[in-house]
């Protein structure tokens, strides 16, 4: 119910006014303390002001720190986290939705059961895989007695091992299959004729052609849409690059900011020039969702749905 | 305008090919049969339309003879080739789509030349073919805009050009008709036959709307539950119809259908009144279409009008005859007394009797040969 009344404005006003000063607020020291020098910090505490000191103190960043070979971890990271995720979502969804799969029910509500396990909580069993892709296979192989068949002929049990932590595949390879992309797509699909594929098979094109020629250019936007997401949520990643990687030379933007705080005690660290990352490394996404807000509105939309 | 007067000579025209179901069946389980086994004919360059209520199995077929659906069992030979086990690019057919299935993305020459091109025509060909197709549909100002500026009728005429324009020998038609509305849909059954005349293919169109049926089959092949009712031109169907289901199917209003008994001389109804001379006894079912029913003119029949409604160029009389709802057209023009009871008169020859139980037409019970004949002279 929406009210046109004089007071119910004013408190409305009041609130967004609230929300507006919280979001805001942190944004704006933000900005004025990556604009002043260190020095004026030491002597004054919080700066309530900006300076001139902004690009300064991005100089400082790009020379003194390791942030920019970590930005350009990020980029790949969210680059092709996102492309894979949208790669393997759509052909989740297409199968489930163009194929008599059987138990296709099952396996769409175990891919949505993914939704509800996220990275932050599989968190250490996922490490443990990473540091050996083929421990899952070792442990089958223990398992199932196998092991003790190789080791009577070969005189020693298998045991595989292959470590992608710290290298970008790894980073990148555990945010990639996910619920809500596969989710998206099917939704997606299932608004479209159901005679499209009728229609591209009697005119010949079978289920590859269909896929390229017919689909892709018809889900463009929902494509788009995932893609600005999960590259979003790809540069801002922080728990899984924070365990996976472990030189600096591998971390992402958002760990290697929060590393820029000295760990030794009593050394006031620079405030300035970890804002004026902060801001460095905030100018990608905000160019993307600058650039591409249509589409992150349309996914959000879409995903809710 | 017709696309055999084009300069070029080479018009848009298909080799027909015939087509033979035999012990066709479909079944998704023990339980669940579509189709029992199902022989069918159907001859090079006819026009058949596959006629029956919602759930009869008639898309099913029709998806069957495309190689949409799998056949679970039995032949199907279009050109006397067996093509059950063939993808639907190897059968030599077409289809158009009851909510016509136009890529979106693609405009209208595109969807159009999509077969070809998948196909591996060259592009100049292609044009080529797009636009003499484009030009027998009267869509070639249109042929750069996409599907979702168009509107109905013009979205149907895509779906065909799409259809016709590998020159198939088999065109498979899908309720095509059913999305729109009333004055186009006779718009495009005019063009539908015109374009049937003109392109030759075996065409198959799948209906549950018997004008379109009656307008424009060269034969009417009727499903109920998978089975064949009737396979026959559309005036046999009409004057000759093989049973209760055909006969009530066919017709608006339809067929009235009255329970009466044979004494061996007479047919009567339960309250004793004599329909007409029959030397069979037992129960039958016998048929009479209202528009057949003769008013007045010292009819012998009396019934009560319970309902009328006036459609201006006739009437249309609900009445009850010994408890059996009956209805009745009146002539072109004429004026019903308001009464709320007349006489009437079924005859003879407009008469159609049924076995009670099986439902199926008991063969020359009443004269109907002339019509018959007239209807089968008239295929041939």
């Amino acid at each position: 119910m929406v009210e046109n009344a004089r007071s119910i404005n004013i408190v409305a006003s009041i609130l967004l006014l609230i929300g507006v000063v919280y979001i805001v607020g942190p944004l704006y020291l933000t900005l004025s303390t990556a604009s002043q020098s260190y020095e004026f910090m030491l002597r004054n505490g919080v700066a309530w002001y900006p300076g001139n000191q902004l690009f300064a103190n991005m100089g400082k960043v790009i020379t003194e720190t390791r942030i920019p070979i970590q930005m350009l971890n990020s980029l790949l990271v969210a680059f092709f986290n996102a492309l894979a995720t949208c790669a393997l979502s759509f052909l989740s969804a297409y199968a489930i939705v163009y194929f008599r799969v059987r138990w296709a029910g099952l396996v769409f509500a175990l891919i949505l059961v993914t939704i509800m396990l996220p990275l932050d909580i599989r968190v250490i069993t996922t490490y443990q895989v990473a540091s050996n892709i083929f421990s899952p296979l070792n442990a089958v192989l223990d398992v199932t007695g196998l092991n003790d068949v190789i080791a009577s002929v070969f005189g020693t049990p298998a045991h595989l091992e292959l470590s992608v932590l710290n290298t970008h595949f790894g980073l990148i390879a555990p945010l990639v299959a996910h619920g809500t992309g596969t989710f998206l797509f099917r939704q997606f699909f299932l608004t479209l004729p159901k005679d499209l594929l009728k229609a591209a098979r009697m005119d010949g094109a079978g289920p590859i052609r269909f896929l390229f020629d017919i689909l892709l250019p018809l889900s463009r936007t929902s494509v788009a849409s995932l893609f600005v997401l999960t590259f979003l949520s790809g540069w801002t990643q922080y728990l899984w690059p924070l365990v996976g990687a472990s030189t600096p030379d591998m971390q992402t933007a958002v760990v290697g900011l929060a590393r820029l705080v000295p760990d030794a005690d009593g050394q006031v660290p620079d405030f300035p020039m970890i804002m004026a990352g902060a801001v460095l490394v905030s100018l990608v996404p905000l160019t993307m969702i600058a650039l591409l807000q249509r589409y992150l509105v349309q996914g959000l939309v879409l995903s809710e749905k | 305008m017709t696309a055999t007067d084009t300069p070029m000579g080479t018009a848009i025209r298909a080799a027909a090919a015939d087509i033979k179901l035999s012990a066709v069946t479909k079944a998704y389980d023990a339980r669940n049969v579509v189709i029992p086994p199902l022989d069918v004919e159907l001859r090079a360059g006819e026009f058949t339309v596959v006629l029956g209520p919602s759930g009869c199995g008639k898309s099913t077929l029709l998806q069957m003879i495309a190689g949409l659906e799998r056949v679970s069992e039995g032949k199907i030979l279009i050109g006397g080739r067996e093509v059950q086990e063939l993808e639907p690019k190897h059968r030599g057919c077409a289809m158009v789509f009851q909510n016509y299935a136009l890529y979106p993305h693609m405009t209208v020459a595109e969807n159009m030349a999509y077969s070809l091109k998948v196909a591996g025509v060259s592009k100049a060909q292609r044009t080529e073919r797009v636009a003499k197709v484009a030009k027998m549909l009267g869509l070639s100002d249109l042929v750069a805009r996409k599907p979702g500026q168009l509107s109905g009728g013009q979205r149907q005429r895509v779906a065909i050009g799409r259809a016709i324009i590998r020159e198939p020998g088999v065109l498979l038609f899908d309720e095509p008709l059913s999305n729109l509305d009333a004055q186009l849909r006779h718009d495009m059954r005019v063009e539908l036959a015109d374009l049937h005349r003109r392109i030759g293919a075996t065409s198959v169109f799948v209906t549950h709307d018997q004008v379109e049926a009656m307008t424009l089959a060269d034969r009417i092949l009727i499903l109920n539950k998978g089975r064949i009712e009737q396979f026959d031109t559309p005036k046999a169907i009409y004057y000759q119809p093989a049973s209760v289901f055909v006969a009530k199917f066919i017709g608006a209003p339809a067929m009235n259908i009255l329970r009466v008994t044979g004494d061996g001389d007479t047919l009567r109804l339960s309250d004793g009144q004599v329909v007409a001379n029959y030397a069979g006894q037992g129960n039958f079912q016998l048929g009479i279409r209202p528009e057949d029913i003769v008013i007045g003119a010292g009819g012998r029949l009396k019934a009560a009008i319970r309902y009328r409604e006036d459609l201006g160029s006739h009437e249309i009389i609900e009445a009850d005859l010994a408890g059996q709802p009956l209805r009745i057209a009146t002539p072109f023009g004429d004026e019903m007394d308001k009464t709320s009871s007349f006489s009437f008169a079924f005859p003879q020859t407009r008469l159609h009797l049924f076995d009670a139980e099986t439902g199926r037409a008991i063969p020359n019970s009443f004269r109907q040969a002339e019509a018959v004949r007239r209807s089968a002279k008239e295929y041939q």
